[in-house]
């Protein structure tokens, strides 16, 4: 993960940029940033996919100077040597459109490998294939991340944070996990065996599970920035939907408590043992892969049960707002509380039915699930390579089939249309900062200007250099310091 | 435009209701699901017939997070 900046000045901060309307409302900022994993297959001699990586980039990285470069939609490209390429997606409002931004992040990272798919198959044959993998672990045991960010309202206290989002993140892996294939057995998350520490704030030496970072990219008196480590990555878009949209909501219910000063009703939910408890959640299948038909309920060691626990958030939730329905309906642009709500009783429902064929049709580890006894009925003697083989394909964003397929024989449902997620490659949301800084690369593109940003600032450095921060993530209005940037690209 | 997610209506679910009754072609839902995994087991068959553990073995990448 590459260190992270923080590009304002304390003047700037204290010219106005806190937005006063949104401290006192449910708004939220989104984000999700993807690690993918790179491997070739086919090749007529050895290949290192570092190097594989690094030619997929070198059109982008050339043109930013730099191993960091924003799009014309607003989001981060990230490639360094020896580091996995990483897609970061633009500031969302609302769920829906972070998720397109990141659909669209799948999208051109698969472009990416096509080109260069083509340049290794001059220099190593007709059969290499790029594979760019939108996972968590290879077949070594490394293991790399798909991270969210929420701007959280900065009253609120870390502990609180910690204390009452971690079991919702822990738990809400039972719809969220993207699944693995192990020795042990079908595991539902493919993360719980490299996650070791609970919330810190420190580093990410210690693979923490959230943390919160001190570079809010927004006025540091108003929000913090929630980096949430503990999620899979997902091909279902449904689940990605997921995860933004119920955390959300519960920290509306946090955010709220604090602020007027009453208990969330999230106070006794808490795990002895965080670390167990997540690895527990990924067991939740059991040992064998059907698991106890009585479920998998509180362990020796008292941990509750982790759909237990889920109903309780989904009850304070749920009371929450009924009470402040309009408020919180108002605080997502796109998305309709009752839905998250609907889906998120929908997805509880089927677990405690232990129905998997209708998980499978939203759920990543469920739909990989029924596919390997599909493949079980047909070839018994199917082995956990050949799953292995078939997970990495279901993850395999620029030459993978399965996933594709599931979707054109209804197997797996996909809530975005392809118009949405072609237009989210090259348009920024309109209704953030992200509108501004694509905007800004669209026109430095265009006019050959060179140019360089981060999240808060953007730069112009020749003929003249020039300078536009914007602190505001929920603001897309040209500030005259932006207007004075953008004129002096004219041709 | 944004797809509803409900769960009422939407046609890529099973409702827990339908469990046990059979739709029209006489198929019931389980029917259903096996048939389309079927299809898309055909789908991936050649995927199938490759070394497994050849394509497993050559993703191996640190530097994660």
């Amino acid at each position: 993960m590459p260190q992270l900046r923080d590009s304002g000045t304390r003047a700037a901060h204290e010219a106005g940029a806190t937005p006063a309307a949104e401290l006192d409302g449910f708004g939220r900022i989104f984000g999700v940033e993807t690690e993918y994993g790179v491997s070739v297959t086919g090749a007529d001699r050895p290949v290192d996919a570092g190097q594989v990586a690094m030619t997929m980039f070198r059109p982008v990285v050339s043109r930013a100077r730099s191993t960091n470069t924003y799009l014309d939609n607003g989001s981060r490209l990230y490639l360094d040597v020896g580091s996995h390429p990483e897609y970061a997606t633009a500031e969302a409002r609302d769920p829906m459109d972070a998720l397109a931004q990141d659909a669209a992040g799948e999208r051109v990272m698969a472009s990416l490998a096509a080109d260069a798919q083509s340049k290794l198959r001059a220099s190593h044959g007709e059969g290499a294939v790029i594979h760019v993998f939108k996972n968590n672990v290879d077949s070594a045991g490394h293991a790399f991340g798909c991270h969210e960010n929420y701007l959280v309202r900065r009253f609120v206290p870390l502990e609180t944070i910690e204390r009452q989002l971690l079991p919702f993140l822990i738990t809400r892996q039972l719809y969220t996990g993207a699944g693995r294939f192990t020795p042990d057995g079908f595991q539902i998350t493919q993360r719980a065996d490299f996650l070791d520490e609970a919330v810190s704030s420190a580093t990410t030496r210690s693979r923490p599970m959230v943390n919160t970072r001190d570079e809010p990219h927004a006025d540091p008196e108003s929000f913090r920035r929630l980096h949430v480590i503990i999620g899979d990555s997902n091909r279902s878009q449904w689940a990605t939907w997921m995860k933004l949209a119920v955390t959300h909501l519960v920290l509306c219910v946090i955010e709220d408590a604090v602020r007027h000063g009453r208990p969330s009703g999230f106070e006794d939910l808490a795990f002895a043992d965080p670390a167990a408890a997540n690895r527990a959640v990924s067991r939740w299948l059991g040992p064998g892969e059907r698991g106890a038909s009585d479920g998998a309920g509180a362990d020796p060691a008292g941990t509750p049960d982790p759909l237990s626990m889920q109903r309780r958030y989904l009850d304070v939730v749920e009371a929450f707002v009924r009470e402040r329905h309009d408020d919180i309906d108002a605080s997502l642009p796109k998305t309709g509380v009752d839905d998250v709500i609907a889906s998120w009783r929908w997805a509880l429902d089927a677990l405690e039915r232990r129905d998997f064929a209708a998980l499978s049709t939203r759920v990543d580890w469920a739909a990989k699930h029924c596919l390997a006894e599909a493949l079980r009925r047909r070839r018994p003697d199917t082995d956990l390579a050949r799953l292995e083989q078939l997970e990495l394909d279901y993850h395999d964003v620029a030459n993978g089939r399965l996933y594709a397929s599931l979707v054109a024989h209804g197997r797996l449902g996909e809530p975005l249309d392809a118009a949405t997620v072609a237009a989210a490659k090259h348009e920024p949301p309109s209704d953030t900062r992200a509108a501004l800084r694509g905007a800004f690369v669209r026109r430095a593109l265009d006019t050959g200007a060179q140019f360089s940003c981060d999240w808060t600032t953007m730069v112009v450095s020749s003929p003249v250099r020039r300078e536009a921060v914007l602190l505001d993530p929920f603001s897309c209005e040209p500030t005259e310091q932006y207007r004075a940037l953008m004129d002096s690209m004219r041709a | 435009m944004p797809q509803q997610f409900a769960q009422a209506g939407g046609s890529q679910q099973e409702r827990p209701q339908d469990a046990a009754q059979e739709n029209q072609g006489g198929q019931t839902r389980s029917d259903v699901e096996f048939d389309a995994l079927d299809a898309v087991l055909d789908d991936i068959e050649s995927t199938l017939e490759t070394n497994a553990e050849e394509y497993v073995k050559s993703f191996v990448q640190k530097g994660g997070e």
